[in-house]
């Protein structure tokens, strides 16, 4: 049943998505052009001003503009994906299936994972492609290969670990921000008004909480804060290192706190208007 | 045994009783007609057998399980609104429910549209809402279900499409399923049920056959209905 | 034949009289097939629980017989069906007499009543 919940989250989000990503490849095609025929040797674009060029000017301001379009899209459908497909009118129909609650809830939560990752990929992407050519790949894989080397003497690792924990922290991040807005919608839902203001106060509310719990996390437990860290003996990357895996530690808490609350909701105290 | 069954069931929103101590058996084999005034706990009754409701005590079953994956399989629920997609087709929406609902007959759907002249072809964001209704009663109807509840379902369409709808009921008559259509227009629907139960204020006021009704009253039970809550 | 149903009797009954009136009239005929019950609710627009208990009845009254396997059929027995009408017949006169009786007229004023209309819609027409 996850397999179909997904087809279906896909294809109700993706047909959103899909118009905006083909500007995006569309929009950094043309800017490549433009920018290749105004400016053919990049370097030497800041110096001389007299390359103003109207078309590319409008060209990057649109591109600047999907770039944030894109970013605020897929937070909207993320929210918009929960809320209304489960808490409005559709809801009547999602929560009449043969299909448990948390399935729903997770159908949902890897659909958002996926368009938050593609869209980091598409802007980074695109923005490498326009940036090609103004730089030597040959040189950028030497100087990689370089810091590598560098911090393997330094430090006696391997630099994968770190940006691997990094991209972790990522992660864990991602989700634990996309299930916090679920948890507000369905805390809104619990009020028999203005749920949708009650759910930014739910969000605001959680917000203030996590705050005080990881002040507090660092005032009893001083070896996470970055204050005794630093003063430590330890080196710097170490210091980081546990900085960030405390840091996912706490997002993993909060996942599942966040998913079990918004479950315990939805299956326990629904009530659709 | 009874295909669905509440005992002491209670619902309260706030500290507005709802539903208190319901006590009711519904046999299979049965069209039932739920009767009542607005707000009386007809649709709080159904949402709770459908499982979009959670009882504040008692406890209510469906086929001997209390309402989840299992009973959501069995039941085939037509809410007053409509929650259809909008930007799909009708035939979306018949491919949806084939996906979730192994008890889908999508050439009995099939059937049903083209008897109402609608076109699976069509979104649902041009249908008028009349249409939209039949679609989904379509839906509901295309399953092979044991339980079906209808929560006022010929409010809002013609009088043509509602003798579709009745009809449908009657030829879709199965003897180990049950129907349970909520209402406030009895007089349209009465020659299709079995029992009537009346509910008025969250409690049940009676529960009898319609031919036990007129043959004790001499009414009808729309006449009944009309003399117990003057409306 | 259409089938309508009132509001007020017991919708079973009126069901009852109906399918009788057809046997009596010839519109079923003697051992003829019936239709399958939930065919004929469908027909009549009614519950089909409450045209089997109909069906039932009639049964009962010896107008319609089951075969296990077959279905139901119309009684062959004409005496049976002749019973029926002399009976629905009499019926009808007694509401009919009790009627008259409630405007005023004798016993000896109705029959003179009767054939005197009788009479004249002979002359007109057959309506």
């Amino acid at each position: 049943m996850l397999g179909k919940l997904l087809k279906y989250e896909i294809k109700a989000t993706g047909r959103t998505f899909l118009p905006l990503y083909l500007a995006l490849i569309v929009l950094t095609i043309i800017t490549k052009v433009l920018l290749f025929v105004a400016i053919p040797d990049a370097v030497m674009v800041s110096e001389s001003g007299s390359n103003f060029d109207l078309p590319l000017v409008i060209s990057l301001s649109l591109y600047g503009t999907i770039i944030v379009a894109l970013f605020v899209l897929t937070l909207i459908v993320i929210i918009q994906r929960f809320y209304k497909n489960l808490l409005t009118d559709e809801g009547y129909l999602m929560f009449t299936m043969p299909v448990q609650t948390w399935k729903l809830i997770l159908s949902k939560l890897l659909t958002a994972i996926l368009w938050t990752i593609v869209c980091g990929f598409a802007v980074a992407i695109s923005i490498f492609i326009l940036a090609l050519g103004n730089f030597s790949m040959m040189e950028l894989s030497q100087e990689i290969g370089k810091m590598y080397s560098e911090f393997q003497n330094q430090f006696g690792m391997s630099l994968n670990i770190i940006i691997g924990e990094g991209i972790m922290l990522m992660i864990v991040d991602i989700i634990s921000s996309i299930l916090m807005i679920y948890v507000a919608i369905a805390i809104g839902q619990l009020f028999n008004q203005h749920r949708i203001l009650a759910s930014f106060g739910a969000y605001i509310g959680i917000t203030v909480i996590l705050q005080i719990v990881m002040s507090l996390l660092t005032l009893l437990f001083p070896v996470f804060g970055m204050d005794y860290l630093m003063s430590s003996e330890m080196n710097e990357i170490a210091v980081m290192q546990i900085f960030i895996n405390s840091v996912t530690v706490f997002n993993i808490i909060c996942i599942a706190a966040f998913y079990f609350i918004t479950n315990y909701i939805l299956k326990n105290r629904l009530n659709l208007e | 045994m009874a295909i669905l069954r509440a005992k002491a069931l209670t619902k309260k929103f706030g500290n507005l009783s709802a539903l208190s101590n319901l006590d009711l058996d519904i046999p299979r084999g049965r069209i039932i007609g739920l009767l009542g005034p607005n707000g009386s706990g007809k649709s709080t009754f159904i949402k709770l057998a459908t499982g979009l409701l959670v009882p504040t005590s008692g406890e209510i079953t469906i086929g001997g399980a209390t309402p989840g994956v299992e009973t959501k399989a069995m039941v085939s629920y037509l809410p007053e609104r409509t929650y259809l997609n909008d930007w799909m087709r009708a035939e979306d929406m018949m491919a949806f429910f084939g996906d979730f609902y192994e008890d889908f007959n999508r050439i009995k759907a099939d059937n049903m549209l083209q008897d109402l002249n609608i076109n699976p072809r069509d979104r649902l964001k041009t249908m008028s809402k009349g249409t939209k209704e039949k679609v989904q009663l379509i839906l509901v109807m295309s399953r092979n279900a044991e339980l079906y509840l209808l929560d006022e379902p010929i409010a809002g369409v013609d009088p043509a499409a509602r003798d579709y709808i009745l009809n449908t009921i009657i030829t879709n008559y199965k003897e180990n399923a049950s129907v349970v259509i909520s209402t406030h227009l009895i007089a349209d629907i009465e020659q299709v049920l079995d029992d009537i139960i009346f509910i008025s204020q969250g409690e049940i006021k009676l529960i009898s056959t319609v031919d036990e009704i007129r043959e004790k009253h001499n009414k009808s039970v729309d006449g009944l209905f009309r003399e117990v809550f003057k409306c | 034949m259409k089938w309508i149903i009132d509001s007020d009797r017991p919708i079973y009954k009126q069901l009852v009289e109906q399918i009788e009136l057809k046997i009596i009239s010839g519109a079923y005929a003697p051992g003829d097939k019936i239709k399958s019950v939930r065919e004929l609710a469908m027909e009549a627009g009614v519950n089909p629980n409450t045209m089997q208990k109909a069906l039932a009845e009639l049964e009962r009254m010896g107008l319609v017989f089951a075969q296990r396997t077959s279905g139901r059929f119309i009684t062959e027995d004409n005496k049976m069906i002749d019973e029926a009408k002399k009976t629905l017949a009499f019926k009808e006169i007694d509401g009919f007499f009790e009627k008259m009786k409630q405007l005023g007229f004798e016993k000896e004023e109705i029959i003179a009543l009767i054939e005197k209309i009788e009479g004249d819609s002979h002359g007109h027409s057959e309506s």
